[in-house]
């Protein structure tokens, strides 16, 4: 991962020998004759990225326009609306069940994000070289991720039914629960429940974006570190984590991430109960839309979420950045 | 990156053109008028029939038949989501271009009624002989100031159903079902003392729908209601209903004295009602449909029968659920639709719904012959004319919910047993729900 990002910046063909960006007035590019090249380099690169800016335009960003209209408006499921400006938005952070949400989903993220990333990262370890067995683990660690978060709830749900499920039975052989725990209709037990699972659920992601990561560093570092004495434990601490500190921004975003659009699994498992105790706030965004009928403050709802998570993976992008992104930004 | 910025400022001026331009276009299409002499009869070209997935054999069967004996006049079936069907109606209409005809769920008829996306049509239904044995339930959800923007299309009604089988083990009369709360709770501790697995009752406790659909009809049998008053000015008639108080002292007493199995408490309805079919239940109230769709055909009448739901102290009533014809008011063949919707109410037609796990729509089906061809769907049907459901703008938020009104005050009822702070919670939650709503 880092030798990749590493030799794309080394790329000669977006760069002129001044280190200016393609377009720019570096000095570079005016010793090379005047901005013929240089026009030519940018009107290629624009024809080239024009498909894919009009698939954003007509996918991504004329939606997200349309949804910040709607926001501003009191869009019912049908009949007339009008504008009212940011009347939504000034009652979602006076409404008690979105905040409500809010604090649920950040204290869901907070508790699931570090064990995620720490159990993948170890099942990263075992797997990464091309030992006994290691595709083996390799494919049952990222199975849960390919068979997919719904179907595995709707099982999850049986298997939590007192008296009849898996999860109770065997809980209950071991001493540590009562045959008839009822985990989906008690706060405390489903948001266990619901992690345990997610947790299990996700770090096989976290794996695999680790293990690319891991592969992609230079054996050579490692050979290097064994001639001058390097334990286990330093090599893992001097050379594994210092160069896959991107592939572990990416992982800790995209858990972030969606730990913040966290709904089918609380939505088919809980239904956001008991009352609104586990309701997330994309269900909370799902209610008003699709059961409330507010669609224009629901959509005030899903703008807000955007930007929080915009704000999130921002941040996390910052106090990520490796040592040349820092640099560059200097 | 100049360029960009330009073209971002471009593509950012045209997004909000667009917008302008899709928001422009809303706005309630204009009333259609059903007044002359050829509507619905011999239409020509094609109907687009939208119906929920929920009732696809029998919208199929419909349909195909429809076709067979109508050369000139053809029927395109789409089939809806079951939870997505509003949403995606009120976006077609959004669009200017929605069905010919709706198969909508009951309950969500006054959200599209109230705002004018249906036709009118009164004076059609008026003409109908059979009017007044129409499913009443369906006919006041597709009421509106007094007219008629609907009819029904087929009936999904709640009874109680028992197992005589058991009832035989029990000691009891399978030919005697319980017609009062204190029957049903005696007959269910007979039951439940058989032992083996097997229990009294059930019921989803943790399905709120479910619970609307089942526990409602026993207040309604009392001659009681939840909610009082018409659309503009309803008002939450909860404390002091000495007949829902009954009813949640019921489930409280099935659930205390251990009567149903351990997992209703977190039966969200995806399993409900298998116990049943599986032989392991005595007394379950539920959908007519919903049993027939779970055990074999040999077994109804033989092993599984209904019976109305019962109210404390006798009568009945049924949740009067299922879908409503509808014809959206930007219909392209309004005259084919209604073409189309008077041929399902033909006797003819009515008499096939029991085969297709449905209950047909007019009481007057109900005859001798009716009774003695589908036992089981008979028992419904009669309770049809006794049927209700909610006429309200927010039944969903009201009863459908996992954090609304009527789930939370059956919790705390019947699993808390404090009735006192349970009827506190329906009272100001659906009041507060319906002042939302109030037009």
């Amino acid at each position: 991962m880092t030798s990749a990002g590493g030799i794309g910046r080394r790329v000669p063909a977006l760069r002129g020998p001044g280190g200016h960006v393609p377009g720019g007035r570096g000095q570079g590019w005016r010793r090379l004759g005047g901005g013929g090249l240089s026009a030519r380099r940018s009107r290629t690169g624009m024809i080239l990225v024009s498909p894919a800016f009009a698939m954003v335009a007509l996918f991504v960003l004329f939606p997200l326009g349309f949804a910040v209209y709607i926001s501003l408006t009191n869009w019912p499921l049908i009949g007339p609306y009008h504008y009212v400006g940011g009347q939504n938005y000034s009652e979602i952070i006076h409404d008690q069940a979105f905040v409500h949400s809010v604090l649920f989903t950040l204290l869901y993220t907070a508790i699931v994000t570090v064990p995620i990333f720490v159990l993948g990262y170890l099942m990263a370890l075992l797997v990464r070289s091309n030992r006994r067995g290691a595709v083996f683990f390799r494919t049952a660690f990222f199975l849960p991720y390919i068979i997919g978060l719904a179907t595995e709830s709707f099982i999850l749900l049986l298997e939590l039914q007192p008296d009849s499920g898996a999860v109770d039975f065997v809980l209950h052989k071991l001493g540590l629960a009562a045959a008839t725990t009822a985990w989906t209709v008690n706060y405390g037990l489903a948001l266990t429940a619901i992690c345990v699972f997610v947790v299990w659920f996700a770090s096989g992601l976290t794996m695999m974006l680790l293990m690319a990561g891991m592969n992609g560093i230079p054996a050579e570092l490692y050979e290097s570190a064994d001639v001058d004495g390097a334990t286990w434990w330093e090599k893992e601490r001097r050379v594994t984590l210092p160069l896959l500190r991107r592939s572990i921004a990416l992982s800790l975003i995209i858990s972030v991430i969606g730990s913040f659009l966290a709904f089918n699994q609380f939505y088919i498992l809980t239904e956001g109960g008991p009352g609104t105790s586990t309701e997330p706030v994309v269900m909370w965004i799902y209610q008003e839309a699709f059961v409330q009928y507010h669609l224009g403050y629901a959509t005030a709802g899903a703008i807000v979420l955007v930007v929080v998570i915009a704000v999130i993976s921002a941040l996390q992008f910052y106090l990520l950045r490796d040592g040349d992104d820092k640099k560059a930004a200097r | 990156m100049k360029l960009l910025s330009r073209q971002a400022l471009v593509g950012a001026a045209a997004i909000a053109l667009l917008a302008a331009a899709g928001c422009s276009s809303s706005g309630s299409s204009p009333s259609t008028a059903t007044s002359s002499s050829s509507f619905g009869v011999n239409a020509t070209g094609t109907v687009q029939f939208w119906a929920r997935s929920v009732s696809k054999d029998l919208a199929q069967k419909l349909v195909s038949e429809f076709n067979a004996t109508h050369k000139n006049l053809q029927v395109k079936l789409t089939l809806t989501s079951i939870n997505d069907d509003t949403t995606t109606l009120a976006t077609s209409i959004r669009a200017g271009d929605p069905p010919d005809v709706v198969g909508l769920n009951d309950i969500d008829m006054p959200t599209f009624t109230e705002n004018g996306s249906f036709m009118d049509l009164t004076s059609e239904i008026d003409k109908l002989p059979y009017k007044d044995d129409l499913s009443p339930g369906h006919m006041g959800l597709a009421t509106d100031n007094g007219k008629l923007y609907g009819v029904p299309y087929w009936a999904d009604l709640s009874v109680l159903w028992y197992n005589k089988t058991l009832f035989k083990r029990a000691g009891l009369n399978p030919n005697d079902p319980p017609t009062t709360y204190a029957q049903i709770l005696s007959d269910a501790q007979k039951i439940n003392k058989l032992g083996g697995g097997v229990n009294g009752f059930t019921f989803a406790g943790d399905c709120e729908g479910c619970l609307g659909f089942t526990v409602q009809p026993g207040i309604w049998a009392q001659g009681s209601y939840l909610t009082k008053g018409g659309l503009s000015n309803q008002t939450a008639s909860i404390t002091g209903n000495t007949a829902l108080e009954s009813a949640l002292t019921f489930y409280r007493q099935m659930w205390t004295q251990k009567l149903v199995p351990d997992n209703d408490r977190t039966d969200d309805g995806t399993t409900w009602g298998e116990d049943f079919a599986a032989g392991k239940i005595g007394i379950m109230p539920a959908g007519y449909g919903q049993v027939v769709d779970l055990v074999k055909p040999s077994q109804l009448g033989s092993e599984f029968m209904d019976t109305p739901l019962p109210g404390q102290n006798g009568g009945y009533s049924t949740f009067d659920g299922g879908d409503d014809f509808a014809i959206p008011t930007a219909a392209k063949n309004p005259s084919g639709a209604w073409e189309f919707i008077q041929w399902v109410l033909q006797t003819q037609q009515q008499k096939q719904f029991p085969a297709l796990g449905a209950t047909p729509v007019r009481t007057d089906v109900l005859t001798p012959t009716f009774s003695a061809a589908n036992p089981e769907d008979a028992v419904a049907l009669k309770a049809l004319a006794k049927g209700y459901a909610p006429v309200t703008l927010v039944y969903n938020q009201m009863f459908n919910e996992a954090s609304g009104p009527w789930f939370q005050m059956f919790s705390t009822a019947v699993y808390d047993g404090n009735m006192s702070l349970a009827l506190q919670q329906g009272q100001s939650g659906l009041t507060s729900l319906l002042q939302q709503a109030s037009p």
